[in-house]
């Protein structure tokens, strides 16, 4: 049985502006365990921040208590708080001479003297820490001069390197291409895995996020935080509750969001896989039904409508906006 | 070869400031060689007694103090750049040189602005550091009380710039008031000057120096991990709130002392931090703060020395002289492209 390394309780949360409270969030109830990836979803502005901050520590709930280890996290000093709990924040201002070496070392502040020299410990945590990101060949590298990607696993791997039990991270593939937000997540998850360590990552990438968390905190307005495998949620269909009002779902065989079709009027046989796509370019090009059946072949694709033979989606679609 | 480097630089640097030191003492109305100045302190045979006089009573003092504010200085203007994360903060953007100025014009000014006559005009330079200190600690004090209720760095950095505005504008209402000859004396205190004090002042700038420095020591690690930013910092265990006590404490003793005591002397404070930067090309504090005091010490030294050459009998205003050095530096930085992503 996992351990459970933060749980919330009945939180109410919200800012309290002199006398008056202001309730954000309320009745939460969550389980961060040991070696899971979780990931918050929710709208922008439903208090995934807040609900970060008071997993933080940094806000006090108005009611019920954050449990990290066991122990509610009032009870944590600063330092020792710093010792279970590292973060990477969406902090776009970085020292640009300072070199990825240096920002991983300072992982090491909570637990070096005073004089915050490092000994020969924290050295190996560190090395470790850039070898498990694969930052290596970036240690004497400056800030300013790598790309996004590379800085964020850099913040990555300092977090690491502070090496408590508990990482949160607050969009950490925004601004990011393709490939790096992949890379990104798939490495927070080996993390969790290699490392045994509860990471939390706040995303708007539902796909990427679908394919790397072990489990999914929703939060939206007006309901209470749902959490559960990804998998379970898609199938209740609650993934949804992303989604409020009526022109996106959440396509339970693609795996994506889409706008809902209003009933399109297509005949389309061939591949399964292209007939999706044959029909979003019509639907995209405001083209709700087509009297005729349309064919559509393989190796090499074409597309039959109406005797006549296009060899690109384009084509077809340009002739029957023009028709 | 990584960790050595940095350390030779900083072993250079104080070569360098034992060169300014020497050339700093050597010029002057008198010309007396380095040798004979080596000589002098290390034999105690002196060719003249009044080169004795010189050096030891006027010349020794002088280029003490201008070690001791270069340093305090620029120690000053790296921790209030590092902690509002602005290259262009200096040690005086919480007002404390407008405060110190503020003590001293109301010493200078005010007696003449109201007709009264104070201090019989001739102004002792005890009474002049007395002002200063008690004008700085008083904005400094308002500023802190303004700190304790913001919590957050940027705001502490306007409602400092709001007070020196304030307390600036309270001096000119003052100086449109007075009188000639005391106008005279403050604008005079006002261009800065390292020479004047005597031994036992020198003594009390160098404590004030030396304790305003331990809270510096102490939070070194804050200092880095403040590089960050400040949730950062938090999220390291660091307290930002408790460094932003420990760094009003120790610029207020740093900059309000030098001040009282030397008049606002411009630029060091945020000029030297970027040298240090640019040269050292690190943001770790454990090398950037010796860095700072160094280059600090030895370019207030040369720019007091540069400041006695053109004619010899003649000096001109320390402040004018960093000001004509600080100016270019500052600029040529702007300039750099680099600029930001060195910061």
């Amino acid at each position: 049985m996992k351990e459970a390394s933060i749980v919330g309780t009945n939180l109410t949360l919200g800012y309290a502006k002199g006398k008056v409270q202001k309730e954000i969030l309320s009745g939460l109830n969550f389980e961060l365990f040991e070696g899971e990836m979780c990931c918050l979803l929710g709208p922008n502005g439903v208090g995934k921040s807040t609900l970060v901050k008071a997993i933080l520590g940094q806000l006090k709930p108005f009611e019920g208590d954050v449990l990290l280890r066991g122990k509610p996290i009032s009870t944590y000093s600063n330092e020792m708080l710093a010792k279970e709990l590292s973060v990477v924040l969406t902090e776009p201002f970085l020292p640009g001479n300072m070199t990825v070496g240096q920002l991983v070392a300072m992982g090491r502040i909570p637990h070096t003297s005073w004089t915050g020299k490092l000994e020969g410990s924290d050295q190996e945590i560190v090395n470790n820490a850039l070898e498990a990101t694969k930052t290596a060949y970036l240690r004497d590298e400056r800030l300013s001069e790598i790309s996004d990607g590379q800085r964020q696993k850099a913040l990555i791997a300092r977090a690491l390197a502070q090496d408590g039990k508990v990482m949160v991270l607050d969009e950490p593939t925004a601004h990011l291409d393709l490939v790096n937000r992949y890379e990104i997540m798939h490495l927070l998850r080996e993390i969790s895995k290699s490392h045994g360590k509860s990471i939390l990552v706040v995303t708007h990438d539902l796909e990427i996020a679908l394919e790397t968390a072990d489990r999914f905190w929703l939060l939206n307005c007006g309901t209470p935080l749902i959490s559960g495998l990804p998998e379970d949620l898609v199938i209740s269909g609650r993934i949804n509750q992303l989604l409020p009002g009526e022109s996106f779902r959440f396509s339970i065989e693609k795996g994506r969001i889409e706008s809902k079709i209003e009933s399109l009027k297509f005949d389309i046989s061939g591949p399964s896989e292209y007939i999706s796509w044959v029909s979003k370019a019509l639907e995209k090009a405001g083209i709700k039904e087509l009297p005729e059946p349309i064919e559509v072949s393989k190796d090499p694709f074409a597309l039959r409508y109406k005797g006549l033979i296009y060899k690109s989606v384009e084509e077809f679609v340009k002739q029957c906006v023009t028709e | 070869m990584k960790t050595t480097k940095p350390i030779l630089l900083l072993l250079a640097a104080l070569i360098l400031l034992v060169l300014s030191f020497l050339v700093n003492v050597s010029l002057g109305s008198v010309s007396i060689s380095p040798s004979e100045i080596l000589s002098g302190i290390f034999t105690g045979d002196w060719t003249k007694a009044s080169r004795e006089q010189i050096i030891l009573n006027y010349r020794f003092p002088k280029a003490l103090v201008a070690i001791l504010a270069g340093i305090g200085l620029s120690i000053s203007g790296l921790q209030m750049q590092t902690f509002f994360r602005n290259p262009l903060a200096g040690p005086f953007v919480l007002g404390i040189s407008s405060g110190a100025g503020l003590g001293v014009a109301i010493l200078m000014l005010a007696g003449s602005a109201f007709g009264l006559a104070t201090f019989g005009g001739a102004i002792n330079p005890w009474a002049i550091a007395i002002a200063g200190t008690l004008g700085a600690s008083l904005v400094l004090l308002t500023v802190s009380l303004a700190a304790w209720k913001v919590k957050d760095s940027m705001t502490l950095l306007i409602v400092g710039l709001m007070f020196g505005s304030a307390v600036s504008a309270i001096i000119s209402v003052l100086s449109y008031f007075s009188g000639a000859e005391a106008l005279k004396l403050f604008t005079i205190w006002s261009m800065g000057s390292l020479g004047g004090l005597v031994w036992d002042q020198v003594w009390v700038l160098g404590l004030v120096i030396s304790i305003g420095i331990i809270p510096v020591i102490a939070s070194v690690k804050s200092y880095n991990g403040m590089l960050l930013g400040e949730s950062y910092a938090k999220s390291m265990g660091i307290n930002p709130d408790r460094l932003r006590w420990l760094m009003i404490l120790s610029t207020g003793l740093l900059a309000g002392s030098i001040t009282a005591f030397c008049g606002p002397i411009a630029f060091i404070g945020i000029a030297v931090p970027h040298l240090a930067r640019m040269v050292w090309k690190t943001s770790d504090h454990r090398i950037l703060f010796p860095a700072t005091a160094l280059i600090g010490a030895s370019l207030l030294l040369l720019c007091d020395a540069v400041g006695q050459l053109p004619g010899s009998a003649q000096t001109l205003p320390i402040n004018a002289v960093t000001s004509l050095v600080g100016a270019p530096i500052v600029i040529s930085l702007v300039l750099r492209k680099n600029f930001s992503k060195e910061f």
